[in-house]
């Protein structure tokens, strides 16, 4: 009992505190991101963008005069611990949560979220069923897993590819994506002329590059990893068998060119989202040279900008409905936000709560190994 | 036609490598009715301990290609075959009159010893040999494109295969390694040091498990602390089928596991393709139980 009345005066005290330096009440958004565990640089990136934009935000005046105030809670990348972090974020009084990066621990701190009333903008979770529940608050800057195979598919197509051979290797995401393209393929007419999956983890793929040969494909799409891409890479050229390959973001690791040899990786392309120094939007810009002076150094990947993305969705929000509240928010974003220029690209939501239009984009290998993005 | 010969010469590349590793475990089993475990992580060991030759002491720079592979194989036999000395002296040859059990448990403790040595001396991610070294030369013949370095090595390991059945055959050390693998008592009453001959298998095993090691890293170009695995199975796998304790079976048991596997995936499935080689495997021991070539019933493990 005594502890519950010291924690009691205590929140009290700093409650009043709060309210004395705060010329008015202000608006509390919540940051959950994995700052410790496994993807902790991940998180960390992501704390840094929020906190350089809400800091530039507040010095800017704030929202219609009322100041930001941020509240950061650590995931540790763990299911568990993210229940934990929501629940200190519900009780905290946030009108609206950004994170967080991996699917599974997002999924453990959705209901809680929910039942709370909280919106909540995950950031780096593209499993699909995230949006499937039907959770009125709900949204996320990141595209979803299926999204990838429709650009593919759209990919392919555009590059006027007759006959396609698709290749994974059984994991669920390789498998996953490579079940999706060929069932838009399907429907767009488009002859699959190889379906298979390889073992990941093994040297030698000289038996399947020479079956592929055999059917003769336009295109190999592989949905797999970089190890096994690479290797396939190399031995397609030992077999001087000139056929395009394909891949999607797993191959993008800077091992990939590693493994195949620049001579045997050059024209390959893959999709993925754009790392954060090609993101071409002027908003992107001045926000990297502004992350760059505070914190020396560039994001490591995309999915920490959309926590940025996320969080200037959420003050647009507030600016425009004038109202600190997570009703409004949702109903705002869900319905009448369109286009918004953020930092990867125009953000909109559908009624999902999933963002509208394409994140990902071509990255092709030149003759120097490097992974260039194509126009 | 022309796809099924291309097929059965990827098939024999990959079984040369099965092959040479089956021969480690083989003649460990022949002599001392052990499976060494340990044996996929010596060849991991072997690829990258080439890695370094060739890598950090700039081989390739200052010996001309093929001069260079040579001189880095032999460092590498010598090294893997002290390895696989001392690894039979501190985890087998103390628990020799233990019971069997004790000593799978050591091998098993050995190989994940290996593993995670490897693992913390070198980093978790892939390590790539220096593309420069091999040949880049594809023969056609007849429509069929075989890169030089595949012919190269499928000849390496039928050589040292051919090499060791000589040696096992026809000297007297191979006939006291034969000797020792019938019945050691009796070998130890012939006069023949049984140490020394188990301390000689463990370092001719493990060699020829670390040469293969530097020719995987050679021609695949990648190197990885858990390549040992996947090649340790199917190695093993091999020295089954071809009748373990045995010699040219376990030649035959990879080459036949190879081809299995490159047929198997050629023209049923390529997703399938371990599943075949393991019924082919199951199917040839109901209907031999010792294996292909084997004599002696494989009993223990």
């Amino acid at each position: 009992m005594k502890h519950v009345i010291k924690a009691l005066t205590l929140a009290l005290a700093a409650s009043l505190l709060m309210a004395a330096t705060a010329f008015a009440a202000p608006v509390k958004i919540g940051l959950m991101c994995p700052l410790t565990g496994k993807w902790a640089s991940e998180g960390q990136d992501m704390r840094n963008i929020v906190t350089l934009l809400a800091d530039e935000l507040n010095k800017a005046g704030g929202i219609n005069g009322n100041k930001v105030e941020l509240v950061v809670e650590d995931d540790g990348g763990d299911p568990r611990t993210a229940a934990l972090a929501a629940q200190k974020l519900t009780t905290s009084g946030v009108i609206a949560a950004i994170g967080t990066y991996g699917s599974a621990v997002t999924e453990a701190s959705q209901s809680i979220y929910d039942e709370a009333g909280v919106v909540q903008i995950a950031t780096g979770s593209t499993a699909v069923r995230l949006t499937e529940k039907g959770l009125k608050r709900f949204l996320r800057t990141a595209p979803r897993d299926d999204e990838q195979g429709m650009v593919a598919a759209k990919l392919i197509k555009a590059k006027g590819y007759k006959a396609v051979a698709l290749l994974h290797d059984n994991s669920s995401y390789a498998k996953g994506l490579a079940d999706e393209t060929k069932a838009l393929l399907d429907k767009a007419g488009t002859k699959i002329v190889f379906y298979d999956a390889l073992t990941p983890g093994e040297r030698d793929y000289t038996a399947i590059l020479t079956k592929l040969k055999a059917a003769n494909p336009d295109i190999i799409f592989c949905t797999g990893y970089y190890p096994e891409v690479g290797m396939l890479l190399r031995q397609k050229m030992e077999m001087k068998w000139n056929v395009p390959m394909m891949g999607g973001d797993a191959a993008n690791h800077a091992d990939l060119v590693k493994i195949s040899g620049k001579e045997a990786a050059k024209g390959y392309f893959f999709l993925s989202p754009p790392g954060p120094q090609d993101l071409d939007a002027p908003a992107a810009k001045s926000m990297l040279t502004a992350y760059k002076a505070k914190y020396n150094g560039v994001p490591g990947s995309v999915w920490s900008v959309l926590a940025g993305d996320a969080f200037n969705v959420i003050v647009e929000a507030v600016k425009s409905t004038g109202k600190a509240d997570s009703a409004a928010i949702a109903d705002y974003l869900k319905t009448k936000l369109k286009n918004y220029p953020g930092f990867t690209g125009q953000i909109s939501f559908n009624e999902k709560g999933d963002r509208v239009g394409d994140l990902y984009r071509v990255y092709e290998v030149n003759a120097n190994g490097e992974f260039i993005l194509q126009p | 036609m022309e796809e099924f010969f291309q097929q059965l010469t990827n098939g024999l590349a990959v079984g040369g490598i099965y092959a040479l590793i089956a021969l480690g475990y083989t003649m460990v089993y022949g002599v001392l009715k052990l499976i060494n475990f340990a044996h996929g992580d010596l060849f991991t060991i072997g690829a990258y301990l080439g890695f370094t030759l060739f890598t950090a002491f700039g081989l390739s720079g200052m010996v001309a290609g093929p001069g260079a592979v040579v001189l880095v194989l032999l460092m590498v036999v010598g090294l893997v075959a002290l390895i696989g000395f001392l690894l039979e002296r501190v985890a087998y040859r103390p628990l020799r009159s233990s019971s069997r059990l004790s000593a799978v448990v050591s091998a098993l403790g050995a190989s994940i010893f290996f593993q995670n040595a490897v693992m913390l001396i070198y980093g978790a991610k892939f390590q790539v040999y220096p593309n420069d070294i091999r040949p880049s030369y594809v023969l056609s013949i007849m429509g069929i494109d075989v890169p030089l370095v595949r012919i190269m090595m499928i000849a390496a390991s039928l050589a040292l295969m051919l090499a060791l059945y000589w040696f096992t055959q026809r000297t007297r050390i191979g006939a006291a390694i034969r000797a020792t693998a019938i019945d050691q008592g009796a070998a130890k009453l012939m006069g023949i040091d049984v140490n020394r001959v188990i301390s000689l298998v463990f370092m001719i095993g493990p060699a020829l498990g670390g040469v293969a090691g530097v020719m995987v890293g050679l021609y695949y170009g990648q190197v990885d602390f858990t390549m040992g695995w996947v090649y340790g199975l199917k190695a093993f796998t091999a020295a089954i089928l071809g009748g373990i304790g045995n010699i040219p079976g376990a030649m035959v048991g990879g080459l036949l596991l190879g081809v299995i596997e490159a047929l198997g995936s050629a023209y049923i499935s390529i997703a399938w393709k371990d599943a075949i080689a393991f019924l082919v495997l199951i199917l040839i021991l109901i209907i031999r139980p010792t294996g292909l070539l084997g004599e002696r019933v494989a009993d223990k493990i």
